[in-house]
């Protein structure tokens, strides 16, 4: 099959003796290959007393697979110039292969080698385990991460989407040998596709076979099902650090990428966070001086995605900062955007879309995303085309409807968390 | 005869140079492909520039620029530019300050215009600037509340000293509040000149140069008149060697800091070459520190080597993270390290796959408009003008021998300074 779509490469879809969708984005220009092989089963599939288990069976995956030792893939690898990493975020375990066009016979089997026979030797386990929790540890120093995950657990509690990916300490220290096994014989299982970008190789289907040896593999196409859930009840969680700024993160839980009001919530985020003439920037830096990094978290999800603003500011301003943070929220509940509002918000969309096209590496990313969540390889276009149909109106009742609980998660000096504590008792949200 | 890089597969293109009757320096890179065109325009006005007094102003001046011109008002160059598709940033270094926007390519031309109006004829409201200057004293304040770049910032003022390497490009809080408009101004006046400019466009943008030329001559930038201060050469930096130790409050993992001094930008040759030797040693598993820190003795949970390149003088930065009673064995570790390279030179596949890693690296950054406007706009705006394909000739130029004879040297753990930073 052989489709041709608007601004975007040409897109086939060869013939593949796996159940794992194969898509070749063919594109000229530079000798590049990017792979991108996208396994649903992120951190959200962490087992009960295991949160930490995707990412480290993800790191481990290139410590030995097939006939090669740790040492002998990092030689092959890294011999090429290239790239190869796998890491686990919340919905899905990622592999990806950058390399030189002329190097892809070489590394395009390992793909399939890393998921069909890793090695999971027990000395490598032991490293990537001491490596991940150090990360964790490192990771406390950040006040933004502090409050990050503080507000994590106001949403998501102990549910799926309600640690970190690399994992929570006293559980992570305990994962066995067995329990990686068992995860890595589940690869795939739940939804996996393939996704090569760039100068693609002849005979890719051979080439990626190949790395099976035989071996079973049985992945199956990504289906359209609902992922984690999480709360939108309002709360307040503080943390107490002598830092010069408050952190401030105000945020709920939506929805789904694809789902109803998706894309307005997309819309809403390019309006409040994306650029310099977008809302937080102008009011919250720009009008008030309140800060210097000011902007909108909302990733997409196979569940309930967050929706977070955030920013942080000094703390003898921390009254005022909370104050207009929480207002900036209100606002979106209480007033529409304008339609010149919505006119530049849909240009900003556009604009992201393009610059989203840039890399071969960029392009395989996000197809592998959208047909991961189960989407239609043309999700990006028709989001396009859904998106300049949308009203103020449409914008505003997914703002209602999505939005109405946030919580409030601070990190920082006591004076300035009390301040900015009151704050959020009188404000409306809060109630 | 090594195995040429992958960059040896395809001749990359040249950019197409222009200089305007006042001085000013041009470039223009056709990238085909390119779904977007990116105009940068650089300035050699970085903190290196600043007297005493003027600490941060530099940085400052980058953020006032953005409040708007004699024709345009605050934010509204960000509402057109965003309201045509496109996207705006700004940095400002130790040696430039570089304005950069991306546009889709039909309206590259509008961007083209309203970019140089605001760099070179910036407003500097004086309510504006109270309110920037709020906005910067932020950003200082959420640097200071993150311990790693205090440690950073310790570490270049202890082995640099008061060359402006050692001192923070954000400034000292009590010169950036001191600061005034018309302070700013005689130095936007005294760096913004067109001998010290250089506009870089990359994209889609065909190789005609005329109308570019054309148009560029009746621009702000065409305009702007050349004089000023003699352009003075870059103050040589003579980094210190030596060692301290810094207890840093919410610091949860120590931290090992070393940095040595390599030649200036000027000398391409052995930037490239540091670059292969920083690979050699500190990219990937099988790197020799990586290797030998973090995967045989596991005393570290990342180690890296980063190259700077700077006019003055380069440095090579490393970091090491690690539990504060493993630095002293982190440390003696990284000088056997070495010295170990000292004594023998490192096997031709080792410096094999270092060319490999930085090839591809330099290969792959190309896909990007902006990344390509950058490297041929800070080319040119030190005028050393060499196209995309010379980088990669230049590190087809170093083998095992060579970098053993000329680069290992300049890295013996005696010439650097070295920081330890420990929980406090």
């Amino acid at each position: 099959m052989t489709t041709s779509l608007a601004a975007a490469p040409l897109v086939e879809a060869g013939r593949w003796d796996l159940h794992c969708p194969l898509w070749l984005l063919h594109r000229p220009g530079a000798p590049i290959l990017s792979a991108k092989l996208w396994m649903r089963g992120g951190s959200s599939a962490d087992p009960e007393g295991q949160r930490g288990a995707a990412q480290l069976l993800a790191g481990v995956l290139s410590r030995g697979c097939g006939p090669y030792s740790g040492d002998a893939l990092a030689d092959l690898v890294e011999g090429c110039g290239a790239g190869l990493r796998c890491e686990a975020a919340e919905d899905a375990t990622l592999i990806s292969l950058k390399c030189a066009s002329d190097d892809a016979a070489t590394l395009l089997p390992l793909l399939l080698q890393m998921v069909s026979s890793p090695w999971l030797v027990d000395d490598q386990i032991d490293l990537e385990r001491q490596l991940n929790l150090q990360t964790l540890q490192r990771q406390r120093e950040d006040p933004f991460q502090v409050a990050h995950d503080q507000l994590r657990e106001q949403l998501y509690g102990a549910g799926p989407y309600g640690h970190d990916p690399l994992g929570v300490e006293a559980e992570l220290r305990l994962i066995a040998r067995g329990a990686l096994q068992d995860r890595a014989q589940a690869l795939g299982q739940g939804g996996a596709v393939l996704v090569l970008a760039g100068q693609i190789p002849d005979g890719v289907e051979a080439l990626l076979l190949q790395g099976l040896e035989g071996r079973p593999w049985a992945p199956c196409a990504p289906q359209r099902r609902p992922g984690p859930s999480g709360t939108a009840t309002a709360s307040l969680a503080t943390s107490c650090d002598e830092t010069e700024q408050l952190v401030l993160m105000l945020g709920t839980t939506t929805t789904a990428l694809g789902a109803e009001q998706a894309l307005a919530l997309r819309l809403l985020h390019a309006h409040l966070g994306i650029g310099m003439s977008s809302r937080l920037f102008v009011a919250l830096r720009e009008e008030h001086g309140l800060a210097y990094d000011v902007g909108v978290h909302h990733p997409a999800r196979l569940g309930d995605a967050p929706f977070v603003m955030h920013l942080s500011s000094s703390a003898d301003r921390a009254a005022e900062a909370c104050r207009e943070l929480l207002n900036e929220w209100q606002r979106l509940l209480e007033q529409p955007l304008s339609r010149a509002e919505l006119e530049l918000t849909l240009a900003k969309f556009r604009g992201q879309e393009a610059l989203g096209r840039q890399t071969s590496s960029q392009l395989a990313d996000r197809q592998a995303l959208v047909l991961g969540h189960g989407l239609a390889m043309d999700f990006a276009d028709r989001s396009l085309a859904a998106a300049a149909q949308l009203t103020p109106a449409d914008l505003h009742a997914a703002a209602r409807q999505l939005l109405g609980r946030p919580s409030l998660s601070l990190c920082g000096p006591a004076t300035a968390l009390a301040a900015a504590e009151r704050e959020w008792q009188r404000h409306p949200l809060a109630s | 005869m090594p195995p040429q890089p992958v960059a040896a597969v395809q001749p990359l293109p040249d950019p197409q140079q222009l200089h305007l009757s006042n001085g000013a320096a041009v470039v223009q890179i056709d990238l085909p492909q390119a779904p977007v065109v990116c105009i940068d325009f650089w300035c050699r006005a970085g903190s290196a520039r600043e007297s005493s007094s003027e600490s941060g102003i530099a940085h400052f001046l980058e953020h006032m620029v953005f409040k708007g011109s004699a024709r345009l008002a605050a934010g509204e160059f960000d509402y057109r530019v965003e309201a045509l598709g496109g996207n705006s940033n700004a940095a400002t270094g130790f040696d430039d300050v570089h304005y950069h926007v991306l546009m889709p390519p039909e309206a590259s031309d509008d961007a083209l215009e309203l970019l140089l109006d605001l760099v070179l004829e910036p407003r500097l409201d004086a309510a504006d600037f109270e309110l920037e200057r709020q906005v910067v004293l932020e950003e200082l304040a959420q640097s200071e509340d993150q311990p790693e770049e205090v440690a950073f910032q310790e570490l270049l003022h202890q082995a640099c000293g008061s060359h402006a390497y050692g001192l923070p490009i954000l400034g000292e809080r009590e010169a950036l509040e001191a600061h005034r408009p018309d302070a700013m101004a005689l130095f936007h006046r005294r760096h913004y000149r067109p001998e010290r400019c250089c506009l870089a466009i990359a994209g889609p943008v065909g190789t005609r140069t005329d109308a570019l030329r054309e148009r560029l001559e009746r621009s702000r930038l065409g305009q702007l008149q050349p004089g000023g201060e003699p352009e003075t050469t870059p103050t040589p930096l003579d980094l210190q060697a030596g060692s301290a130790r810094l207890e840093l409050p919410r610091l949860e993992a120590a931290r090992l800091l070393m940095v040595w001094q390599l030649p200036g930008a000027a000398d391409q040759r052995t930037v490239l070459g540091g670059d292969l030797l920083t690979t050699l040693l500190a990219e990937g598993r099988r790197s020799r520190l990586v290797e030998r820190l973090r995967e045989e003795l596991r005393l570290v949970e990342s180690i890296d080597l980063d190259l700077n390149v700077l006019e003055s003088g380069c440095l090579v930065l490393l970091e090491a993270v690690c539990e504060a009673e493993q630095l002293e064995a982190v440390e003696r570790e990284v000088g056997r390290v070495l010295l170990e390279l000292q004594e023998r030179p490192a096997a031709a596949a080792e410096v094999e796959r270092a060319r490999r890693l930085v090839g591809n690296g330099y290969r792959f950054s190309l896909e990007v408009a902006g990344s390509v406007a950058a490297m041929v706009g800070n080319s040119h705006l030190w005028q050393r003008r060499h196209g995309l394909q010379a980088p990669l000739d230049w590190l087809q130029q170093w083998d095992a021998d060579s970098l053993q004879r000329e680069l290992v040297p300049l890295l013996a753990p005696e010439r650097a300074f070295s920081l330890r930073a420990v929980p406090a």
